[in-house]
């Protein structure tokens, strides 16, 4: 009797051990396909991330540019700048300062230009100041060249008054 | 059953579960093994999939740097094919310069010194020339994947820019990050 309920009980025994020879795979194969997920899921996020980031600041970038090379080409004095602006940026005016000749944009801090103008104008029936003659467009921010942009930087802008 | 044949199945057991757990301790290191090498191999060949999409956005931002720095030199200054080829030849070897600026255009987008350097170690810069065509009067630069900016001279002097594509030089539709595929246990 002994020895029947022996080998029943070895019987199952060996049936269970088979029974954890196939879970245990499966139970690696788990372990990494959550290390796999876990890992390219981070990667897939962070580097989407980058590439959005990036593809958006160029977009910004990219006007700010526009404007620049649009202005060596078409604008003569600070009304036509302000129209250029707003045509890349609605949302976004520049401002003269008029003891400089200088008309700066900034769409961002990454992205300024600094427009100077050769002459200073003023509207006889309103009075209020212009800048004209366009001299040159300085894009040393865009280029990377912060410190020499903010030394460019005018502390008594003034707001356009000419729209 | 009588005595004899009860006696042969417990020997018959008793082998066949020594024999099963030499198998299953020799599968347990094997499986182990196999799942984390498969896990690593699939999870390096996604990395160097998805950075390789990075590695290739820093060199089109660098080409697309340095075609608005020579539009604007050419807009800016001497409007001859002498100042082309000289305003291309300095921006293409100022590399200091061609970093900065594409560092400045990461650093205005928000991403850190780390993660740019990361990039850079595997993308350097841009190789070879923008300059994609050079026939007399016609010259043609690359300003980033898929993006091309034509400048026209005649008798020497700068006749026309066309730098359409840099105004709307979208990376979006061409450089994506492919989901992760599934994991194979091979």
């Amino acid at each position: 009797m002994n020895l029947k309920n022996i080998s029943i009980a070895l019987t199952v025994l060996v049936f269970g051990v088979i029974a954890m020879l196939f879970m245990q795979k499966g139970n690696y194969v788990n372990q990494a396909k959550e290390h796999y997920e876990a890992t390219t899921a981070k990667s897939f996020k962070g580097n989407s991330m980058v590439l959005e980031l990036v593809n958006n600041a160029i977009d910004m970038n990219k006007q700010t540019w526009a404007i620049a090379c649009g202005a060596l080409q078409t604008v003569k004095n600070s009304q036509d700048m302000a129209r250029l602006e707003a045509k890349f940026f609605p949302a976004t005016k520049g401002s003269n300062s008029i003891a400089n000749k200088t008309r700066r944009f900034e769409a961002s801090s990454a992205n300024v230009i600094v427009s100077t103008f050769g002459k200073v104008e003023e509207d006889k029936k309103t009075g209020v100041k212009s800048l004209a003659d366009l001299q040159s467009v300085d894009v040393s921010v865009l280029l990377g060249n912060v410190a020499a942009a903010s030394a460019a930087e005018g502390d008594d802008a003034e707001e356009e008054g000419e729209e | 059953m009588d005595k004899k044949k009860m006696k042969i199945l417990v020997v018959v057991d008793v082998v066949i579960l020594v024999a099963l757990i030499v198998i299953l301790m020799t599968l347990k290191g094997g499986y182990e093994e196999q799942a984390k090498r498969t896990a690593n191999e699939q999870e390096s060949a996604y990395l160097e999939k998805n950075t390789q999409v990075l590695v290739e956005q820093w060199r089109s931002v660098d080409q697309y740097s340095m075609a608005w720095k020579l539009v604007y030199s050419m807009l800016s200054g001497a409007k001859t094919e002498a100042a082309f080829k000289s305003n291309l030849a300095a921006i293409e070897g100022d590399k200091d310069a061609r970093f900065k600026q594409i560092s400045h255009l990461y650093t205005g987008a928000g991403i850190n010194d780390a993660v740019q350097n990361g990039i850079y170690q595997k993308a350097g810069l841009a190789e070879g020339t923008i300059l994609l065509k050079n026939e007399k009067g016609n010259k043609e630069v690359a300003c980033g994947k898929n993006c091309v900016v034509k400048f026209s001279f005649a008798k020497g002097k700068l006749k026309n820019v066309d730098y359409s594509a840099l105004v709307q030089y979208n990376l979006a539709n061409t450089l994506k990050i492919e989901k992760p595929g599934e994991y194979h246990f091979e």
